[in-house]
């Protein structure tokens, strides 16, 4: 799928943070007693891609399911646009957010095409006609991650990668302008997983599409995101370019153990190793 | 198991069990207080008499048919972990019941020869099929109690309605079928007691493997443990349990599910202390409950079974403790291969829609003449036979489509295959309400007992959405606690029955699905509701497509969960109160359907439900004419017809996907 986009554009990235966005304002959230989240504030500005990182148990999925709605915070809120995303109703909020979560076993028994036609539904609704424009988004988002020739199949005979592609077919039928990914690489091999971040690079340079990505590698993450918010304990630990994150310092903080970082040999992005 | 298991409070069981014990003593010695072989007539031989070879064996009896059951509670929940396995909820007990109602009534020289091996016959028999059913989905707590729930009320059923076939002659079988605990002599108590211990011993041998089961089986199976083999001696073990207790004194219902949970809840956590402490409290309970009841119920005591008492106050225990379902188990999807139709595109529908029309055209024409033999209507019988024949084929037709369509909907909505109308309580709060009309008013005709089965239903299903609200009407919780409260409701009519009235049968007759009493009219209102509803049922289509992808996903594409599950609940509630009045609670019409029009190839939401509704209605209408032809002059029932060719079947198609 060709070589990756330079992913470093600072200047597209300032012109854009004031353009709306994603926003978390002090989101915090306690189970039984034990904070998960601790008074999160960041920006997720309009057609960035994001990632978050952190070590296990650092809150990073628990942030991202609350910005999708699929939990509410114990306090604090999540704007979009300027909006509370709890005051958006649930159509309207997924034909602006797509979200992804890690475990897509579901729809096994669908073919490609009825899973993607399922992220038509924020659009026609329960009782509305499947027009024209649904089918051709279909078909769009099929040819832009190369399923066309696997419409047919059955969601459950697919490969790993080609089932997280289906799922991102679904999103992009959708047509949200920003998408919400949990681990979309988790259970990939190194190859699937280039492809997959390739795929949603693309998105984000070609349709503007934002993307908040939770992601364990902090070396792919330096690759294709413009952005890295990192979480440790629940609480912003460090947030800024690839460049500024990616430092022994910051990464100690992180991850808890000591990294060194060298210079990428080909590309202008530093990367991390465990010293 | 559950997060309260972490205490450290380890005195708990002991003084909790020891409550227990003061109390079941308090309750024993007030009954044996007002006993007339101490209360003055003391030296009255029948007294004494009666003490000796009656109340104590009677209270002896309790003492071990609870430590028995609590055991087999204890060792299924271990052994399954799965915090709501017991004989009750594995359908274990009621399959015990069923074979020695079949034995009865077939083979009565069998029950002789060796009363025990008829009723672990059939708890083994119910056991395997729940097992196996809960082993395709990785012994998922939650789909293994709605199976062995399903095969629960199969038997349940099926035991009854034999019953009310050979009328009066089963009578004490019922009551004791019911759970009842009198007895006459030492024989039974000193037998049972015998076997408990036995199974007790052998229980002690494999405690050690069953400890690290704890871990999981895939650590345990590391540590050298063989899961497989232990899973089937600890099973076979309950089972066992669970076969004396039912043979010696019928169904007593979740002792074996309360005792293990309670012995948790006070504080025991290895497995030694829940199963030694699950037996004491077992017993304890089953004790106090019984010298209670006798306490109460005085000399009436002999007829109402203790069984059915537990099971009353058992299942709302069942609602409490739904909240604590959540344990170290995942949810696991279906572990089903996706497969190709056999048939593809119209050529299915084609089909379909032609076998639903033979199905009524040979409901309609074919049928027995005056002399036994079989004879098309045509010409002019036709026209004197059809205004009888068309009345029924049109309510078994609605009422078959209608329980499908609602049975497609739940599974979809719950992404269960085992969910059913039948076990959504829906049918048994019908039941109910026709119960209450039945025994309450003086002689309520057929239009009084529609509306008390509607209201019946709907008091049920309000009940059921109100304790499930605060979940977001999460399905898994709304089926459990439909269980529950139908197993109540059935446990109440059992009380009623029990009681050797003579309007039992006239309930049990309507319970049995029979269409002997279907007119034009009914028949016209069941048809038109039928339209309806399905109709409406279709339009929400988009959402029972989305609805299986799980709350996750369905959320993120912006599906109103709570109210779309809160529509098709409710929808599906009216569709199986409409089927009901016609056709009686339990066809199994409602799994069998929608299987069978996946089986086809209709994965789809429309078409699923569209070829579920005319497979539904065609088996419907097919069943009511196999009821009225098959032992001619009788009629069968029906529901009980497909009820009887659908389990089996159902098994068998659950087994192929597999």
């Amino acid at each position: 799928m060709g070589h990756p986009i330079n992913p470093a554009q600072p200047a597209r990235q300032a012109e854009r943070s004031e353009a709306g966005g994603f926003e978390t304002l002090g989101v915090s959230l306690d189970i039984g007693g034990i904070a998960i989240l601790n008074d999160i504030s960041l920006p997720f500005p309009k057609g960035e891609f994001v990632a978050l990182v952190g070590h296990n148990g650092s809150g990073k999925s628990t942030l991202l399911r609350i910005m999708a709605r699929q939990q509410r915070p114990g306090a604090g809120s999540v704007l979009y646009d300027g909006q509370d995303v709890h005051r958006l109703d649930d159509r309207n909020f997924a034909r602006k957010i797509g979200y992804l979560p890690q475990d897509v076993t579901a729809g096994a028994d669908m073919t490609v095409r009825e899973l993607v036609a399922c992220g038509r539904y924020p659009w026609h609704g329960p009782l509305g006609r499947f027009t024209d424009t649904d089918a051709r988004k279909v078909d769009e988002a099929l040819s832009a991650t190369h399923l066309d020739g696997m419409a047919g199949r059955l969601v459950g005979t697919l490969s790993g990668g080609e089932r997280q592609r289906a799922w991102i077919a679904t999103l992009i039928a959708q047509d949200s302008e920003c998408l919400l990914l949990d681990e979309p690489t988790a259970a990939l091999d190194v190859a699937h997983q280039i492809e997959i971040l390739n795929l949603v690079r693309k998105l984000c340079g070609e349709r503007g599409v934002g993307v908040v990505i939770v992601l364990h590698d902090i070396n792919l993450a330096a690759r294709f995101c413009d952005r890295i918010h990192a979480l440790a304990h629940g609480r912003v630990v460090a947030s800024g370019s690839p460049k500024v994150i990616v430092s022994s310092e910051s990464l100690k903080r992180i991850y808890g153990i000591d990294m060194g970082v060298i210079a990428h040999p080909g590309l202008d992005i530093p990367l991390a190793y465990v010293a | 198991m559950t997060a309260v298991a972490r205490r450290p409070f380890r005195a708990g069981p002991a003084v909790l069990a020891l409550v227990l014990a003061a109390l079941a003593a308090a309750a024993v010695l007030a009954l044996l207080a007002a006993d007339p072989a101490f209360d003055g007539g003391a030296g009255d031989p029948m007294a004494t008499l009666v003490l000796v070879h009656s109340t104590l064996p009677r209270l002896a009896t309790a003492l071990i048919a609870g430590a028995a059951l609590g055991l087999s509670g204890g060792l299924f929940q271990q052994v399954l972990r799965n915090p709501m396995a017991s004989p009750t909820t594995l359908g274990v007990s009621a399959g015990a019941n069923l074979g020695l109602v079949v034995a009865t009534l077939l083979m009565p020289g069998l029950l002789g020869f060796g009363r025990d091996l008829v009723a672990l016959a059939g708890s083994a028999a119910a056991a395997c099929v729940v097992l196996f059913l809960g082993a395709r989905r990785g012994f998922s707590p939650f789909s293994m109690v709605l199976s062995g729930l399903v095969i629960s009320l199969w038997c349940g059923a099926l035991a009854a309605i034999l019953t009310l076939l050979n009328d009066r002659y089963l009578v004490s079988l019922f009551i004791w079928g019911a759970g009842s605990l009198s007895q006459q002599s030492w024989d039974v108590p000193l037998t049972l007691l015998f076997r408990f211990v036995a199974v007790a011993v052998c229980s002690v041998l494999i405690l050690r493997p069953l400890s690290v089961m704890e871990l999981g089986e895939e650590s345990a199976a590391a540590l050298g443990v063989k899961v497989a083999r232990l899973r089937v001696m600890a099973v076979a073990a309950a089972v066992v349990l669970a076969a004396f207790v039912t043979s010696a004194v019928g169904v007593i219902g979740f002792v074996g599910l309360v005792a293990p949970i309670v012995a948790r809840l006070a504080g025991a956590r290895r497995t030694s202390e829940i199963l030694v402490w699950a037996s004491v409290i077992g017993g304890a309970v089953l004790l106090f409950v019984d010298a209670g009841l006798q306490i109460v119920a005085g000399r009436f005591s002999e007829f109402l079974p203790t069984g059915a008492i537990t099971a009353v106050f058992g299942s709302p225990l069942l609602l409490l403790l739904l909240p604590r379902l959540k344990t170290r188990h995942r949810m696991l999807p279906p572990a089903q291969t996706p497969r190709r139709p056999l048939v593809k595109g119209r050529k299915t529908a084609l089909l379909v829609a032609a076998g639903l029309a033979v199905a009524v055209l040979v409901g309609l024409l074919l049928g027995r003449s005056v002399d036994g033999g079989w004879a098309l209507a045509y010409g002019t019988t036709a026209g004197e036979l059809l205004p009888i024949r068309a009345p029924k084929v049109v309510a078994t037709l609605a009422s078959g489509a209608l329980l499908a369509v609602a049975g497609a909907m739940l599974q979809r909505l719950t992404g269960n295959e085992m969910a059913s109308p039948e076990v959504l309580g829906i049918s048994a709060g019908a039941t109910f309400g026709v119960a209450a009309a039945i025994f309450l008013l003086p002689a309520p005709q057929l239009a009084g007992q529609l509306g008390a089965a509607s209201i019946g239903a709907f008091a049920v299903l309000g009940v059921i959405l109100a304790t499930s609200l605060r979940s977001g009407l999460a399905p898994e919780r709304i089926l459990i606690a439909g269980i529950a409260l139908g197993a109540m409701v059935d446990a109440v009519v059992g009380v009623l029955s029990s009681l050797g009235d003579p309007r039992a049968l006239l309930l049990m007759r309507w319970m049995s699905g029979s269409t002997y009493a279907v007119n034009a009219g009914t028949a016209g209102i069941v048809a038109a509701a039928a339209a309806l509803l399905i109709i409406l049922a279709l339009l929400f289509r988009r959402w029972l497509d989305l609805l299986p992808l799980g709350p996750v996903h369905s959320r993120a594409l912006g599906v109103p969960t709570t109210l779309s599950r809160l529509v098709l609940f409710v929808l599906a509630g009216l569709m199986t109160a409409a089927a009901t009045l016609s056709v009686g609670p339990l066809s199994f019409i409602g799994l069998m359907g929608p299987h069978l029009a996946r089986e086809i190839g209709l994965a789809r939401a429309l078409p699923h439900m569209a070829g579920a509704a005319a497979l539904g209605g065609g088996l419907m209408v097919l069943a009511d004419w196999i009821g009225r032809t098959a032992f001619f002059p009788y009629q069968v029932p029906a529901g009980l017809v497909s009820a009887l060719v659908g389990a089996p079947f159902l098994i068998l198609v659950l087994r192929r996907r597999a």
